[in-house]
Formats: C-alpha cells, sequence, structure tokens
C-alpha cells in the first residue's frame, strides 16, 4: 500500500528527469532524504528509466583510468617514514581550525635531510589567519600535475584563482580553481619551476577571467608554503 | 528454468561484489574504487556515448563521472539503491551537467542514435542490468509520440521544460501538464507489466 498519490509520483518522475526548477528541485531531494516512501518512488524511476541510457556497452582505452586514477588523492603509502603523509592525509576530514594548526605544525617542522624520492610530492596547506578560508594542495612534479582541495573556501560572488609566489615574490597565475570541489590542474611548462619547496601558494578572489593583468587584484584569502613530504 | 535460477545467483553475486566494492570507495580505498571501474566502465562510457555521441566528449564526461563517483561514494546508501542504477544516475546526472554548460542540452541535441536501443546487451551487461528495457520500450510505446519524445528528450539530452515548450511552440504549463499525465500512465503501465 501506498500513500503516495498520482502528484508524488509525478514529482518523482520530473525529479528524475531533471525538469524541475532548481527550487522545486532542493524541495524534492529534501524530501528524498525525509520521506522513504518518495525516496523509493524516486529510486524506482531511475530503474524505469535507466534503459534509455543503455548504450552499448564499449571497452574504454587504458588512458581514461590513468587520468583517472592521477585526479585521485594520492593513496597513504608504505613510503610514509615518519607518519607525516598520514597526518596531512586526514587534514581533509578535520575543521579548519584543527586544519590550520596542524598545518602551522607540519610547516614548522625542519624539511626532510634525507629526501626520500626524487619524485617525493610536493605538499602546501593553505590556510588564514581567520581560520576561515583553508585548502590543500598536492604537487607531482613529475607529471605537472597539482590537485587542490578546498576544505573551506568562500570568495563570494567572484572566483578563486591559485597563485604561486617564488622567492622574487611576483605572484604568477596558476589559473581560477574550483571552490567547492577538487580541482586537478596541469600546471604551465614555464610554470613548473617555480612550484618547489619554500615557495607560496595563495588564494584571491578574483573576476571571472583571473585577476586583471595577471595580477592578483583581490586579498589573499589563504596562502601557504609548498614543503616536501 | 534452473540455468535462469543459476543465472540470478550469478547476478546477486556480482551485484554484492560491486555493492561492497562502492561501500569500501567511499571509505577512500582505492583499490575497491580500480574494482568499480573494471566492473562498470565499459557500461558506464555507453551511457556517456549516449548523451555524447562524440568519443572524446564521451571519454571526458566518463572520466568527470568517475572523479564524482569517488567523491560521493560514501553518500552511497547498499540498502537503498541498487549500485548500477546508483553509478548509472551519477554519471548520467553529471554528463548532462556538462552538456548544458557547454550549451548543447536541449530538445534538438537528441538525434535518432539516443532512440532506446533494441539490441541485447553484451552478456557481461546484462548481468549488471538493474531494469528492464522490454518493459520500458512496450509502455513508451503506449504513450503519445512527443510525450514519448520529450521525456527521451530530458533524460537522455538534458531538455527543460522550457525548452521543449518552446519546440513545440506551447505554453510552458501545457506542456507540463502533458508530461506529467504522461510519466504517471508510463508509471502504472510499467507496474503492470513487472
Amino acid at each position: 500500500m501506498t500513500t503516495l498519490n498520482e502528484e508524488d509520483v509525478a514529482l518523482a518522475g520530473e525529479l528524475v528527469l531533471g525538469l524541475l526548477d532548481p527550487s522545486a528541485e532542493a524541495l524534492a531531494a529534501a524530501r528524498v532524504a525525509t520521506d522513504s516512501e518518495f525516496a523509493n518512488e524516486v529510486e524506482a524511476w531511475h530503474l524505469r528509466l535507466q534503459p534509455m541510457l543503455d548504450g552499448n556497452d564499449t571497452p574504454v582505452s587504458p588512458d581514461v583510468w590513468h587520468k583517472i586514477a592521477a585526479a585521485l588523492p594520492k593513496p597513504t603509502g608504505q613510503d610514509d617514514v615518519n607518519g607525516r603523509v598520514r597526518l596531512w592525509q586526514s587534514l581533509a576530514g578535520l575543521s579548519t581550525i584543527a586544519a590550520t594548526i596542524m598545518a602551522v605544525i607540519l610547516l614548522q617542522q625542519p624539511a626532510p635531510v634525507v629526501l626520500p624520492e626524487p619524485a617525493a610530492p610536493l605538499i602546501a596547506a593553505l590556510g588564514s589567519d581567520t581560520g576561515k578560508a583553508s585548502l590543500t594542495a598536492r604537487y607531482d612534479s613529475d607529471h605537472g600535475q597539482m590537485l587542490l582541495t578546498p576544505v573551506s573556501l568562500d570568495t563570494g560572488e567572484l572566483y578563486p584563482e591559485l597563485w604561486v609566489i617564488p622567492a622574487d615574490g611576483t605572484p604568477r597565475s596558476l589559473g581560477i580553481v574550483s571552490g567547492d570541489s577538487p580541482s586537478q590542474i596541469t600546471i604551465n611548462a614555464n610554470l613548473r619551476d617555480f612550484i618547489d619547496q619554500g615557495a607560496t601558494l595563495a588564494v584571491t578572489p578574483e573576476p571571472q577571467n583571473g585577476g586583471p593583468g595577471g595580477k592578483p587584484s583581490g586579498p589573499i584569502l589563504a596562502s601557504g608554503k609548498i614543503v616536501t613530504i | 528454468m534452473a540455468a535462469n535460477h543459476n543465472t540470478l545467483d550469478i547476478d546477486e553475486a556480482r551485484r554484492a561484489r560491486l555493492t561492497d566494492a562502492l561501500v569500501r570507495t567511499g571509505e577512500g580505498d582505492r583499490s575497491a574504487f580500480e574494482t568499480v571501474y573494471k566492473a562498470t566502465s565499459a557500461k558506464l562510457f555507453g551511457v556517456c556515448l549516449r548523451i555524447f555521441p562524440d568519443k572524446e566528449e564521451a571519454e571526458e564526461a566518463l572520466q568527470e563521472a568517475y572523479l564524482t563517483i569517488w567523491n560521493k561514494a560514501a553518500s552511497f546508501e547498499a540498502g537503498r539503491a541498487s549500485p548500477i542504477s546508483w553509478l548509472v544516475t551519477v554519471t548520467r546526472n553529471r554528463a548532462i551537467d556538462r552538456l548544458r554548460s557547454k550549451g548543447k542540452a536541449g530538445f534538438t541535441a537528441l538525434d535518432e542514435a539516443a532512440e532506446i536501443a533494441d539490441p541485447a546487451p553484451l552478456a557481461d551487461a546484462q548481468m549488471l542490468v538493474a531494469s528492464d528495457n522490454r518493459v520500458l520500450n512496450s509502455c513508451i510505446d503506449d504513450l503519445n509520440q512527443r510525450d514519448a519524445h520529450f521525456i527521451r528528450c530530458a533524460f537522455v539530452a538534458g531538455a527543460t521544460y522550457a525548452e521543449l515548450a518552446s519546440s513545440e511552440d506551447e505554453p510552458l504549463g501545457t506542456v507540463k501538464s502533458r508530461i506529467r499525465r504522461a510519466l504517471i500512465k508510463l508509471r502504472s503501465c510499467m507496474e503492470g507489466l513487472s
């Protein structure tokens, strides 16, 4: 016996079809979370409609998996010499304040005397004095790939732009990044030398196309030094 | 009959393995994620190719879909959804977002190739298919043809009510109530057959 009426059934179908406007969609999604019968109807609609998406199964080029794997956070490896890798990886799950404190502790530790591998990842914890913004960055210098993960970041109407500030003090843009989900950034070849231990990463709020003239125009929301782990 | 039962058992076992791998992915287990990828990438690529007939775009959509799956796996509720249905939903929604962000969504984006596939899927995929094509096909054939096409446009090409209405030069309200009536009819037909 169902207590859902036809309106509810149609609403669940519209939700699955993606036909609802944003506010109606938010309401329907909230109902999924609180009304199990409605949630079951939504799931049933997924099952009913999905045959439309059944294409022919098609083998995927191995490149695709390599790209996906490269975009994931690095696993906790056995090369975890002094526990800092694990410590670092737990940062993302901590509160902003705790993350900032941890970042300070990390940054205060002296650089390892012996570098474990030539390909040791570079990392940075970007934080702010107010504790309002925090991000983590991990850089694979072999492939010029940076994974930037926002823990908390609010740029209001503007867009977060990532900068590297090397020893010469001049910010170089690494591009506009996502403020709410991880960004995988391919660093331009001419900028890769700047991404090194001791340089600073910073995020400023900027217009959609980046700071005018390639220079930051907004205040630094979060920054942190790059270190080797 | 016995053979059918065996098939069902294998289905169940596969589904259980996939569910388990997805739950472990949600805990940050990369090898479990790779298991999910190996078991489902051909199917989900097929889904992406339905939405993006261009192979390169479909590959990019697939990459985005799997990164979303990695990020969202913790929200997968093993008790509620079928794992493959959840994966297809995440993939479809991500691909439609991509289609919309490129301004390619809408009524006209659906070409003939995106009609419901009739040929039987490969055996492997069949194991994981959570729903029955024939039931949908037969019930969607019972709908008014335009309504059926609208439903496909929305689901496969990300069309909105406004786009559907302007394609037919009909008031928004009329199109909305037509689709809603069609959905209720579709549902009662499918529930009757399955």
